[in-house]
């Protein structure tokens, strides 16, 4: 009796015991499966900005980062409070609401009311993640404002900002089709014998005419879909087929092409304006005609290496994204074109970053930094020396940007006056920081710090937004100049 | 619930308190210990012995952006490459001070300094200096740009400056200054500021 009580005993123990190896699988399991895989971009359009957002794989689901996906779109004060995950929100001219959420529960609260997600809240490493899914839900509650979500195609519509077009085909010698938009476009082009696509990343291009057909002998029909976070349309013809812009931009016009001695290989044509890459910039063809215009934004570190940390939840990587988001949508609204570098949080090293730059020939280069010593906003050239060097010389690697030391002085110089005008705290220096030498373009480093004494300021969006539209207006002041500076 | 199961719960439950107080125990000693070994990282300058001589600081303040020239008095070695060594570690005792217009990290300390040729010095600074100095664009000039100058004003034939971190190169100091290239006092005219 009593050897079988503890056998009885001994077996619940093995059972314990057994229980517990398996609750440290599962927990194991969790952890792997919580960890984010690459991340694919959600593209992002509002009235305020186009903008793109990295995608988590999470518990077997796309998850998007809360404050990625607010930021541009207002103002966003996040408190993570270890499981508990809180965001105050406001849109210009709106009132602030409140979004309460709990690690690991799908219930939450946005705006005083209860709201149900698809599948559990995620906070890891003090950032709140929400499935795509539910992102819809979310954000129409916390705008206030029609969205539309194409999970499939990675495309969110905020408000009623997508541009609609009408096709119109003329016959004739050769025959033309006119695609006319109510505002202008920037799409990237690419031909190959008997198709022309126009692939609109930016743009927040929607379905007008999915699909039509043409009986004329050169063009015969044309085909829109949403696919990898943009809007394609594909003409397809008989023979060669060219894209001309018209019209300021809102009219492209696709014609036959110049008769070639050989079928053209299928090749890639860049578009007037940069898309922004989700990630690192890959070397973009030169264009045979005048170079394109446009500043490279450099939002310094990314992935495993934080920088700076600004306060215990704010790394100088999340700031220095958010800020070049913002410049670059300043830049834009100035009529400058703008690339991010880096468009999600992917660590590139200094050598790699340089060489990006170098092959994509951006008028500017400007890198993004941010800081917790120090206050006000700290502009930078490079400590090369600089006099007597051509942009034709041969250059070393490390005396790169030793040829428009000159130009970036006068870009740091504007940006310093607009500074100055709008009474920030600012400092101006040159700085022996990688990569700035070995960049051949003119290239200028801005490190933000708090404006006061409190180093959490330094996330506060009036802050960021007077910050960038000073630095967007002391680019857009020295346009020709930096223009003239390229070989 | 059955005796042996009783007993079996008890013995459990004793053996899950037992462990959690050791483990606190453990975390306690830990702390303890870190903080003995941070506060013996701690640079501390030798006494002073023989006469005082004026050495020349270029001080580094975060708040204005810039460098202002102090004067201080220091028992200096006879040795030169002591001397530069001795006035570095005076110059990092200053920013390790609670008070410090530029802060840096507490177990920041200069190992050596070699003297190469008549012109050049390469600082050899602790693994410290680097992995606990803030992180930022014109924090690390700063640091860098003081110690510079600093060796120069001191010692005026020292015009090119290396910084080793634990005796090997690293790219950047904590991110962004460059610390794989040699310096010159020229390449920080702009940092300087009047002298206090």
């Amino acid at each position: 009796m009593f050897r079988a009580r503890w056998r009885r005993a001994g077996l619940a123990l093995v059972f314990v015991l057994a229980f517990g190896a398996g609750m440290v699988r599962w927990l194991r399991h969790s952890v792997v499966l919580a960890q984010p895989s690459e991340p694919l971009p959600l593209s992002v359009y509002s009235r305020s900005a186009s903008y793109s957002v990295p995608l988590i794989a999470m518990n077997g689901q796309p998850y998007v980062g809360l404050v990625d996906l607010l930021e541009p779109l207002g103002s966003v004060e996040a408190r993570p409070d270890g499981k508990k995950f809180k965001l105050r929100f406001s849109a210009p001219g709106s009132r602030e609401v409140e979004l309460q959420f709990h690690d690991g529960k799908d219930k939450g609260k946005v705006g005083g009311e209860s709201i149900k997600l698809a599948a559990s809240f995620v906070v890891q490493d003090g950032r709140g993640y929400v499935p795509l899914s539910s992102v819809s839900e979310v954000l129409s509650r916390a705008l206030q404002a029609p969205i539309r979500l194409n999970p499939s195609a990675r495309r969110l519509f905020v408000g009623d900002v997508g541009k609609r077009y009408s096709l119109d085909l003329r016959s004739g010698t050769p025959s033309k089709l006119f695609i006319s938009f109510d505002a202008p476009v920037n799409p990237t082009i690419a031909t190959e014998p008997g198709h022309i696509r126009l692939t609109f990343r930016r743009d927040p291009v929607v379905p007008s005419v999915e699909q039509i057909t043409y009986s004329d002998p050169l063009i015969s029909g044309a085909r829109f879909s949403e696919h990898d976070g943009a809007g394609e349309l594909d003409i397809t013809g008989t023979s060669a087929l060219m894209a001309n812009f018209a019209d300021g931009g809102k009219t492209i016009v696709i014609t036959a092409a110049p008769s070639a001695p050989a079928p053209p290989p299928p090749q890639q044509v860049p578009a007037p304006v940069a898309v922004a890459p989700a990630v690192p910039a890959e070397p973009q063809p030169k264009p045979a005609g005048p170079p394109r215009f446009f500043v490279l934004i450099d939002p310094a570190h990314g992935g495993t290496d934080i920088g700076a940390a600004i306060t215990k939840d704010l790394p100088e990587k999340d700031v220095v994204l958010a800020l070049a988001r913002r410049l670059q949508h300043e830049l834009e609204s100035r009529g400058i074109a703008a690339t991010l570098l880096r468009n999600s949080d992917t660590a590139i090293s200094l050598d790699q970053r340089a060489v990006t730059a170098n092959a994509a020939h951006p008028a500017l280069y400007v890198a993004l930094h941010a800081a917790n010593t120090g206050n006000g906003v700290h502009i930078f050239t490079s400590s090369v020396e600089g006099s007597g060097v051509s942009t034709r010389d041969f250059l070393p690697w490390e005396r790169a940007q030793s040829a428009y030391v000159e130009v970036s002085t006068s870009v740091a110089d504007s940006v310093m006056a607009e500074l100055v005008s709008r009474k920030l705290p600012n400092t101006l220096l040159t700085a022996p920081l990688r990569p700035m030498n070995n960049i051949a373009a003119p290239a200028i480093a801005v490190e933000i710090a708090s404006p006061d004494t409190d180093v959490a300021d330094i996330a506060n969006p009036a802050y960021q937004l007077q910050v960038t539209q000073a630095i967007a207006e002391g680019i857009a002041a020295t346009r020709n100049k930096t223009r003239e500076s390229r070989p | 619930m059955t005796r042996p199961l009783l007993i079996m719960f008890l013995v459990l439950t004793l053996a899950a308190g037992g462990l959690a107080v050791y483990a606190n125990h453990l975390r306690k000693r830990v702390a303890q210990e870190e903080k003995r070994l941070s506060e013996q990282s701690k640079v501390v300058l030798p006494p002073a012995a023989g006469p005082m001589s004026p050495v020349s600081l270029y001080v580094a303040y975060d708040l204005e952006g810039g460098l202002h020239r102090v004067q201080d008095n220091l028992a200096l070695p006879e040795e030169r490459s002591e001397r530069s060594r001795t006035i570095l570690r005076a110059l990092l005792t200053r920013y390790m001070q609670e008070s410090s217009s530029h802060a840096i990290g507490a177990s920041s300390d200069v190992l050596d300094v070699f003297l190469l040729g008549p012109d050049t010095a390469v600082v050899n600074t602790s693994a410290g200096f680097a992995d606990s100095h803030p992180s930022g664009v014109l924090a690390e000039e700063l640091t860098v740009a003081s110690m510079a100058l600093t060796l120069n004003a001191n010692d005026p034939r020292i015009t090119r400056v290396k910084i080793l971190v634990d005796g090997k190169e690293r790219e950047t100091l904590a991110g962004h200054v460059d610390l794989s290239r040699f310096y010159t006092a020229n390449d920080f005219e702009l940092i300087v500021r009047d002298a206090k």
